[in-house]
């Protein structure tokens, strides 16, 4: 089946059928949440870039959060061990990324000269981090019981 | 879907992630085709079966018993 999408999908069949029915999925709530503030808009004033942006978010979440609750992420972890090697990987990547963020921020952007600077700077970096990490411990974890079970 | 993809595999002294590779997709699919939680193309039953070396009747064709 071709369609202009493919390029965004992934090459196994699974995965791809399942990331079609995400993404269809949150195509059709985007399209009731859209009459929803259509018809909130009525009563209240509700700016047009909020709206946007709400819908960009909600649409995002909605597939995002199908997409780490599914377990498709890390097809190949199906043992303890690669389990661990993925996760000591995850935690490299996240650590890697706060000093080169970090350095590239201070040396080409700017040099924060007071403590609120860096509390603003490291605050987030902090919050960016957690999300970054937490996603994609939750989908590991989700990827790992499922093909555990699928091994058996 | 029931199918005979596991028991021939192992009887091919095959592991998952050997046939996925040689059909081309991830070792997940694998496992769930086997355990019939997903049910593959028909393309990919003639890759699984040409892998295995068996036919798709041997390999996804329910038969009951009388």
């Amino acid at each position: 089946m071709k369609t202009w999408i493919s390029f965004l999908l992934p090459d196994d069949e699974y995965k791809e059928k399942k990331m079609l029915h995400f993404l269809a999925e949150g195509g059709f709530l985007l399209f009731l949440f859209l009459i929803g503030m259509t018809i909130l808009n009525q009563f209240y004033n509700i700016g047009s870039t909020t709206t946007l942006l709400l819908s960009i978010l909600f649409f995002i979440v909605y597939v995002g959060a199908r997409y780490i609750l599914s377990g498709i992420e890390y097809t190949d972890v199906a043992t303890d061990k690669a389990y661990k090697r993925e996760l000591k990987l995850l935690i490299t990547k996240t650590t890697s990324f706060v000093i080169i963020f970090t350095l590239l921020y201070v040396v080409f952007v700017e040099f924060p000269s007071t403590w609120g600077g860096w509390f603003e700077l490291l605050g987030m970096l902090f919050t960016v981090t957690l999300l970054w990490f937490m996603t994609s411990f939750i989908s590991l974890k989700r990827s790992y019981k499922k093909n555990k079970d699928l091994m058996s | 879907m029931k199918n005979n993809v596991k028991i021939t595999r192992i009887k091919r002294s095959m592991t998952q992630e050997q046939l996925a590779r040689k059909v081309g997709v991830t070792r997940q699919t694998i496992g769930l085709i086997e355990k019939g939680e997903y049910n593959p193309t028909l393309l990919l039953c003639i890759s699984i079966a040409k892998a295995l070396d068996k036919t798709l009747d041997e390999l996804f064709w329910e038969v009951e018993d009388e």
